[in-house]
């Protein structure tokens, strides 16, 4: 059972790590737009001149929505996560989510194809991603290659093995603060 | 022909496309949960629309009279991405046929993201934009 002072220790870990905002639970489509509604205001508390929020924001939304297309579909595995953290230099938005152990090597194989790329290739493979035909397959890979676009590729990912079924899937952007 | 009006929500922009001043704006945030319920009755709206601009060349092919669509974009995901492309695809398709159209894509100063994609947009599809910022809160 979960005690005062373990709540106590998750408050001085949070505080400690610079995490704004934490989450876990089942992401719909409502749940998701309460929590853009509430992130939106909190990165506009912060006041920042840059449009900084924006982006921070835009990317968000898209992790978010990278979360619900790679998820496994099992309603069991349906819990996912994600953490907003603000340093002096940079922001870093984190999501996790179940995935099955054999949908992991295409994705993998996705996001290693991502993050080699720079700016310029990167917004040739999107065009192309745009320009091809409408499916759901490529609409997610476009939010990754989006997300890459926004944040100057600071991407990394990690699949932490469960069982034979699952893995928890964490991918990572980073977004400077300075220009 | 009817106006086209659609109210924002939390997850959708204001789509205000207006047959008496033929300004058709686009302003707010697209993530909707369903893309394609959202855009389809735009596209099929803009279908109708290309009727009228045939019945009524004459009229829309001097300068008199310009269709200006007006995109002011705070932020749109990747699967919004796709259906603004089919709009302004068909944008290109009345410019190709003689109607004047022109397209005016205004982002906040500070959201270079919005000029990046607005730009990546025009590019893409070889359309010729007017870029507009705008100074918002």
């Amino acid at each position: 059972m979960t005690q005062v002072s373990t709540a106590y220790e998750v408050y001085q870990f949070m505080s400690a790590k610079n995490i704004l905002v934490a989450f876990t639970g089942h992401f719909d489509h409502l749940v998701t737009t309460s929590l853009l509604r509430n992130i939106k205001n909190k990165l506009k508390d912060l006041q920042s001149i840059t449009g900084i929020d924006k982006k921070v924001y835009n990317i968000l939304v898209e992790s978010i929505e990278n979360i619900s297309k790679y998820s496994s579909k099992n309603t069991k595995h349906n819990i996912a996560m994600l953490l907003l953290c603000k340093g002096e230099k940079n922001f870093t938005i984190i999501t996790g989510n179940h995935v099955l152990n054999k949908d992991v090597p295409a994705l993998k194989e996705r996001l290693d194809k991502v993050i080699k790329l720079g700016q310029e290739d990167l917004k040739k493979l999107y065009r192309e991603q745009m320009l091809s035909k409408r499916t759901d397959e490529n609409s997610a890979g476009l939010g990754i290659i989006d997300i890459a676009i926004k944040s100057k590729n600071q991407i990394k990912y990690d699949f932490k093995p469960l069982n034979e079924q699952t893995s928890f899937y964490l991918f990572q952007t980073e977004i400077n603060i300075q220009k | 022909m009817d106006s086209l009006i659609i109210p924002p929500t939390n997850d959708s922009p204001e789509v205000k496309f207006d047959t008496t001043t033929y300004r058709f704006s686009i302003i707010g945030e697209s993530r909707p949960e369903n893309a394609g319920k959202f855009y389809d009755p735009i596209i099929n709206w803009l279908t109708e629309f290309e009727n009228i601009l045939y019945w009524r060349k004459h009229e829309m092919k001097d300068n008199s009279s310009t269709v200006v669509f007006v995109f002011k974009l705070d932020y749109f995901n990747s699967t919004s991405a796709k259906h603004i492309m089919d709009i302004l695809l068909m944008i290109k398709r009345f410019i190709g046929q003689g109607y004047k159209v022109n397209v005016e894509w205004q982002y906040d100063k500070y959201t270079e993201d919005m000029l990046d994609a607005g730009t990546e947009f025009s590019n893409m599809i070889g359309l010729n934009f007017k870029f507009v910022e705008i100074d918002v809160d």
